[in-house]
């Protein structure tokens, strides 16, 4: 079958099977390289996208239930300032996610930050727990989710967090 | 690209398998024993591991063949309808009565006078303790890309050792190691779990590519991962102590039995470690130890964060607080009691030319923690409500770790690491080393130190694949094991690159690689010695346990450690490391035990480990971290000592002695119920 979905902006006619989960389509049709099926059971966090707007384990989603929606990915927020706040706090508290999981944590934290701009540590946790990657230290982690919000704000409203 | 699916045996243990394969569709072909044969492919590894299980099966998943094709999903599918065929066996799941045919190595050790010692002790105390398989969690699934060209076999795969998986597939596929490149890809956090296992899936994936003309890759599912790779291994470490009136420690009779699985090429290093780590840090003038590494019908089991110490620490410090109960004292007071001192030794090894730092770090630790004051408190609590009735169980413990960083299996190439430096014209430094390199805070933090030390910027080091592979060996990456090593070596490159710089014109090289030592004719000289504390790292824990009421399960409160292992390069990402293993030390305390029944193998893959959400306080301490002196390896410490004060903290929480890890909440509710 053909799903007609905008992924991020574009208009796309994806090729399916019946059963096929959205991370596999996504992943063989447009070579989205940020997605990884890894546990197809939403645990990992390592296939999460924007879908209409909220975040979500694609591995958990018939690849059917995707028509008419708009899927955003890792790419399609990779280049906005909101990512690079987040890269920065990364990298200023040399906190750094394993490449198998460092799309994921971004597009949570990235979620969280755009829902909550100055995150307490529960939420923090609550957002980080998606991508239960063994890889970083989740004390630096939660320290970078706070740096990011920070260094956001103040590029956003000229002002400290 | 051809994908590869991997057909799997559904039988625990059989002879003579055959694979039954309907017509495939065009495209997919099928990779089996017979077609290695066929190729004059020898099909296994020294150790007797085969790529495809044919005439005998070992383990219920155990690879059988491909199914090869341009689409992974079709090959899944095809690989689950193939049906096998053997003459089925009654597997050896029991492992703890074991019979001689299953011992994959043995080491056996006595020292002192046993059983004068035994007749002299007023207390004996005899008990087993158990460990159970816990995975890696690692942060990708195995698996392997291969490609041939004309001659030269090119193997992208994550592994940790890349030096053992080309000397392996150029033993079992009878080429030149010459014609093996090795292209490590990135890791995460393995944990030893890709040690060995790598290299069979990549010979499997070399394989497939030779038959086949075309580049092969074989990814595995984490389902896949879960129930058909290597996990730590399974262990039972039978204790029985003598001891005087004062509770001090006359004789230890010792007997470790190492569950493997179906294969380990590791069990002597295994072994080693265990024996190495089980005497601990204590005194004993007569002890025997027996060591077993046994072979049942279980999927391969290994090593873990420590190797075998774990196992080892987790028992001998269970078997001292029980000590410390039979004699109604403070354990640290029976601990300090029996602690090795100045000129003493274990094994007739070189006396210790220090004390142990047990004091400071004690005091340290019972300071950050508050810990007798909560030790006190809970007894109090355990005595008014043995049964844990009234709801609020708690239990807080600390105990003393070390660890080395040395292998002790020198055959294997272990210990073998090489780096070398090159300063070009431009002022950049090019390190080429063979060792795997996990994480980029490393990458970081070895950038960081050639720079210091040749003054140049940290953006003008960078780090090569040698051409030629074969001039610089490299032992494994483990947690730290691999990193001081070439954290040192990278230092000394750089150092002697430093010497020669304005007095040689640029290009300027150094190499450094470690050197073998002279173990294998007195093993026991490195068990324990001066050579081998003197050098250690050094760490006390302490743990803070809730029971949940409810539900039984241990719920870890908080962390204390207190680290003394000399000069810290860098303390935010040690802290860092740190941090992230003793998340993953405190999953495997509490996680699932893998159990190779259908109901069981459920359970086990529903288990994801510890989350974030569960994170207890962790508080980490260096002691002098700015001294002059070498680096020493710290990863491991979380895996070693961990278990064993979080062990120590529920049975005071209990007020039960269950002696196994890890515990779920339904065993400790069952064990409640019965108490």
């Amino acid at each position: 079958m053909i799903i007609d979905v905008s992924v991020n902006g574009i208009q796309r006619h994806l090729k399916s099977r019946n059963g096929d989960r959205l991370v596999d389509v996504l992943k063989k049709e447009l070579g989205l390289s940020s997605l990884t099926a890894d546990c197809l059971q939403g645990r990992c966090g390592k296939c999460l996208i924007f879908m209409d707007g909220r975040i979500v384990h694609s591995c958990l989603i018939p690849a059917f239930k995707a028509r008419g929606s708009s899927i955003v990915t890792f790419e399609g927020i990779a280049k906005k300032p909101e990512v690079m706040d987040i890269e920065k706090a990364f990298q200023l508290t040399q906190t750094q996610p394993c490449s198998f999981c460092h799309t994921a944590k971004i597009m949570t934290i990235f979620d969280l930050l755009s829902r909550v701009p100055l995150p307490n540590e529960d939420d923090i946790v609550e957002a980080l727990d998606m991508v239960p990657c063994p890889c970083s230290d989740p004390i630096g982690l939660i320290q970078a989710v706070k740096l990011a919000a920070e260094l956001r704000n103040k590029r956003k409203f000229n002002r400290e967090a | 690209m051809q994908f590869a699916s991997t057909i799997r045996s559904p039988y625990h243990r059989g002879r003579n398998a055959k694979v039954i394969i309907d017509t495939l569709p065009n495209g997919f072909s099928s990779i089996l024993p017979d077609d290695l044969s066929a190729h004059n492919i020898p099909s296994l590894f020294s150790e007797g591991i085969p790529i495809f299980a044919s005439q005998q099966i070992s383990y219920r998943g155990e690879a059988l063949g491909l199914i090869i094709g341009p689409d992974p999903g079709i090959c899944d599918e095809l690989a689950a309808l193939a049906r096998v065929e053997c003459d089925e066996e009654e597997p050896e799941h029991e492992w703890e009565s074991f019979s001689s045919s299953q011992i994959v190595f043995h080491y056996g050790a006595e020292h002192g006078d046993l059983d004068a010692m035994f007749a002299a002790a007023s207390t004996q105390l005899k008990e087993v303790y158990r460990n159970g398989i816990f995975d890696h969690h690692y942060s990708e699934p195995m698996g392997a890309l291969a490609r041939w060209d004309k001659t030269t076999l090119s193997i992208h795969c994550a592994t940790q050792w890349p030096d053992d998986l080309r000397r392996r597939l150029a033993g079992a596929l009878a080429i030149s190691e010459s014609n093996i490149v090795v292209h490590p890809t990135e890791m995460g956090r393995a944990l030893d779990g890709r040690l060995w296992f790598p290299s069979l899936v990549a010979a499997q994936a070399a394989v497939a590519s030779r038959i086949s003309g075309k580049p092969v890759r074989i990814l595995y599912t984490r389902e896949e991962d879960f129930l058909h790779t290597t996990k730590q291994a399974r262990s039972a470490i039978n204790i029985r102590s003598g001891s005087d009136e004062q509770g001090r420690l006359l004789a230890l009779d010792i007997v470790i039995l190492i569950n493997l699985g179906a294969y380990n090429p590791l069990a002597p290093e295994i072994v080693y470690q265990a024996v190495s780590a089980i005497t601990g840090i204590y005194s004993c003038p007569a002890i025997r130890i027996e060591a077993y590494a046994i072979r049942s019908n279980t999927i391969p089991l290994g090593a873990m964060g420590s190797v075998g110490a774990t196992h080892a620490f987790f028992a001998i410090e269970a078997h001292m607080n029980n000590l410390a109960q039979r004699y109604s004292k403070h354990p640290a007071e029976i601990k300090a009691l029996n602690m090795l001192k100045k000129g003493q030794s274990i094994f007739g090894a070189p006396d210790l030319s220090g004390d142990i730092p047990f004091n400071r770090i004690h005091k340290e630790l019972e300071q950050i923690s508050d810990y007798p004051r909560k030790y006190a408190s809970y007894e109090l609590v355990k005595k008014r409500d043995p049964g844990c009735r009234e709801g609020i169980v708690r239990g807080i413990a600390l105990t003393l770790g070390y660890q080395t960083g040395r292998s002790f299996s020198e055959c294997s190439g272990m210990n073998l690491y090489s780096v070398e430096a090159t300063l070009d014209r431009e002022l950049r430094l090019l390190i080429k080393t063979q060792a795997t390199i996990g994480s980029e805070s490393l990458k970081a933090m070895w950038r960081k130190t050639a720079a210091e030390i040749l003054s140049i910027h940290e953006d003008h080091v960078h780090f090569l694949l040698p051409e030629n592979t074969h001039s610089l060996p490299s032992g494994p990456m483990t947690l730290s094991r691999g990193s001081s090593l070439i954290h040192a070596l990278i230092e000394k490159t750089c150092r002697n690159i430093q010497k020669k710089r304005f007095r040689e014109s640029l290009p300027i090289s150094a190499t450094a690689r470690t050197r073998p030592s002279k173990a294998k004719t007195n093993p026991e000289a490195l068990f324990l010695g001066a050579q081998l504390l003197d050098s250690a790292s050094w760490c006390g824990t302490a743990v803070e346990v809730e029971i949940d009421a409810l539900t039984g399960k241990p719920i870890p409160l908080a962390v204390w450690m207190v680290i003394d292992a000399g000069r810290i390069v860098n303390v935010q990402i040690a802290l860092a490391s740190l941090r992230a293993s003793a998340l993953s030390a405190l999953a495997f305390c509490t996680a699932n035990d893998f159990d190779p029944s259908e109901s069981g193998r459920k359970d086990y893959i529903a288990d994801a480990g510890m989350r974030i959400r569960q994170l207890p306080k962790i508080e980490i301490e260096f002691i002098e971290p700015d001294r002059n002196g070498a680096a020493k390896g710290i990863g491991e410490l979380p895996f070693i000592t961990i278990p064993a004060a979080f062990y120590s903290a529920l049975t005071q929480a209990l007020g039960l002695d269950p002696r196994q890890l890890p515990l779920k909440g339904g065993e400790i509710l069952r064990l409640l119920e019965g108490a």
